[in-house]
């Protein structure tokens, strides 16, 4: 069994690898699982009634809303970029399909159409706004950084336009039908789940996630090995645009109408952002793990819920999101500086 | 006049140019490459081998000029292109991703994918390039215990082994390798020369680049000297001697 105290020529090949138990347990992964074990408990001490079903099913509900474009930040950190537009394309989608599809809502059109015409409508808008980011990328050559915010600007400008700053639409039977589903798992959390299942497959098994990972981890590698690095990096801008359309889908059905707040006065790009870091992955590229992401927006679900179960003034939520944060980010330069010494 | 003249060469290229910019990287390059021969490429810094190879392996695209293969003019796009051609490029600066194993380091850009429909799908084998990285790397006298490690946890000199390793792999006509003694501790570097030699008896062409002259001078046929990216000298290495490579390289004794 390895110790601490072990010499620094065993972090190079040759020396055997890690244990498998000292794997698992210095896994940032699984460090998040207690933490997320302890969150629950402490909540469910302070108040007992956190553990009634009806709350687990708002957490699962809350974490539904923040995990696709949670995931989104996932494919696009990994692949050695940033997406800031994320939360108000979520806005601007929800209250552009909700303005398109009211018509049939009032023409009493069957409830599975309208979402289903929603849900493409969606998918084509936040696919168009990530294109935008993604043209701004790799054909002007803005730094993502500059590009997705001047995304984040256009939507979320776009979105009070429209809006005029009050909902869009209102199709109570949207409402009634996000509320339905099995025991406290509602259709509309196993739709969202099974996506994000589906996403961590093709980041993890998948050539296109291979690709993700090589453009992150060295660009030029990437090139060199005859990766088509700018057709990857457009995929994954238009992948997370359209995760964020979804994400406004997914709040319309809840609330049965769009608004150009949603995702964007709680700042949700960083809420985002924040979920990924916390889960381990490298903001310059190449590391990271869908299983971080999940734990993280677990995390901050967990954590933003239940402080407002305990009371907690909402306004102080956004600070201790930002501690975590900024505790995520220690913990990395942390690691990040010891590998050096080692 | 030697007989490798009166065949068709494996790789040639035809007044080449290429600009960064103001800057002129590469002008009017010519030269041909032939089955079974190793060249070396020598020149100062800056003198533009980095260029030249980037610009044969499609990583960089000439403003004007040929490049031929087995006698057909090619057209890189970008680098899969000439790797679909059997070019194979040991890049100066790293061409690895740190990040990622050593096996999928050495499947880069040509993933196996698993069998029937997962396969169409885009799945990856990674246990089967895992276990053929190996084989691979073995072959070439490079041995690793386990290639699932991330190439950021290997040695410098580690890390330009499993580079050359995979070029070596998947070369089928030329292979150019841009210093691939970087890094290299003496047994290892003398373990690269011998693989060049064995690249040569399997009929590849080899393009090397090194500023350790001794090393160009013992293992090559011919040697290309670029001076502020024009060939200055392109002669069999039986003509030359360090100093007057040295002479041609600098240019102070013409
Ligand atoms: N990406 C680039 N952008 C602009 N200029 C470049 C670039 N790469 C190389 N150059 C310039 O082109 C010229 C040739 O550089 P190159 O890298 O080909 O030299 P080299 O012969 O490989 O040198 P070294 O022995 O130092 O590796 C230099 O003047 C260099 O500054
Ligand atoms: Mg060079």
């Amino acid at each position: 069994m390895s110790t601490s105290s072990e010499r620094p020529e065993s972090a190079v090949a040759g020396a055997p690898a890690p244990s498998r138990l000292r794997r698992v347990v210095t896994n940032q992964q699984f460090v998040l699982f207690l933490v997320l074990l302890a969150l629950i408990v402490f909540f469910g001490i302070r108040n007992s009634l956190f553990f009634r079903t009806g709350e687990f099913s708002n957490l699962l509900t809350d974490f539904s809303g923040l995990v696709l474009i949670a995931i989104a930040e996932t494919f696009v950190i990994t692949a050695g970029g940033i997406d800031l537009a994320v939360g108000s394309t979520t806005a601007v989608t929800g209250v552009i399909v909700a303005g398109w599809i009211q018509p049939l809502v009032t023409h009493n059109v069957n409830q599975a159409v309208v979402l289903l015409v929603g849900t493409a409508a969606a998918i084509v808008i936040g696919g168009l706004a990530g294109g935008f980011s993604a043209l701004l990328i790799t054909v002007f050559d803005l730094v993502p950084f500059v590009a997705t915010l001047v995304t984040y600007s256009v939507g979320a400008g776009l979105a009070l336009v429209i809006s005029h700053g009050a909902p869009v639409g209102y199709n109570p039977s949207a409402i009634y039908w996000s509320a339905s589903g099995v025991g406290m798992v509602t259709w509309l959390v196993a739709i969202v789940l099974l996506v994000a299942i589906v996403l961590g497959v093709v980041l993890h098994l998948t050539v296109y996630g291979r690709y993700n990972f090589a453009i992150g981890s060295n660009e030029f590698a990437a090139r060199a090995a005859g990766i088509n690095v700018r057709r990857h990096l457009v995929s994954v801008y238009v992948l997370a645009g359209i995760l964020a359309g979804l994400t406004g889908m997914f709040f319309y059905i809840r609330s049965g109408s769009g608004a150009a707040t949603t995702g964007v006065t709680n700042s949700a790009n960083l809420v985002a952002i924040a979920a990924v870091v916390i889960g381990g992955a490298s903001l310059v590229g190449g590391v990271g793990r869908w299983a971080g992401t999940m734990l993280g927006a677990a995390v901050l679900t967990v954590v933003s819920d239940g402080l407002i179960f305990i009371n907690v003034p909402p306004t102080w939520i956004q600070v201790v999101v930002g501690a975590l944060i900024a505790l995520a980010a220690l913990l990395q330069s942390f690691r990040r500086r010891s590998r050096r010494m080692t | 006049m030697t007989t490798t003249e009166t065949r068709q060469p494996v790789l040639e290229l035809r007044h080449v140019n290429l600009h960064y910019g103001s800057v002129e990287a590469l002008h009017d390059v010519s030269f041909s490459a032939y089955a079974g021969e190793v060249i070396g490429l020598v020149g100062d810094n800056g003198a533009g081998k980095s260029s030249l190879i980037k610009t044969i392996s499609g990583v960089n695209v000439p403003d004007s000029g040929e490049i031929l293969v087995d006698g057909t003019r090619r057209h890189w796009r970008s680098p899969h292109d000439s790797m679909a051609a059997g070019i194979e490029t040991l890049y100066q600066d790293s061409g690895l991703a740190p990040d990622l194993s050593i096996g999928s380091n050495v499947f880069l850009g040509r993933e196996k994918r698993r069998r029937g429909l997962l396969g169409r799908l885009g799945f990856v084998d990674q246990t089967s390039m895992e276990h053929e990285a190996l084989e691979h790397l073995a072959r070439v006298g490079i041995t690793i215990p386990e290639t699932n490690r991330t190439v950021s946890e290997l040695s410098g000199g580690q890390r330009q082994a499993v580079a050359i390793g995979r070029a070596i792999a998947w070369a089928r006509h030329v292979i150019i390798l841009d210093e691939p003694t970087n890094h290299l501790g003496a047994r290892q570097s003398a373990e690269v020369l011998k693989v060049i030699t064995s690249a040569r008896e399997h009929g590849l062409c080899v393009l090397f680049i090194s500023h350790t002259l001794p090393h160009v001078l013992e293992v090559t046929d011919r040697i290309i000297v670029l001076r502020l990216g024009r060939v200055v000298r392109d002669a069999p290495t039986k003509e030359f001697t360090v100093e007057s490579l040295l002479g041609a390289i600098t240019g102070l004794n013409e």
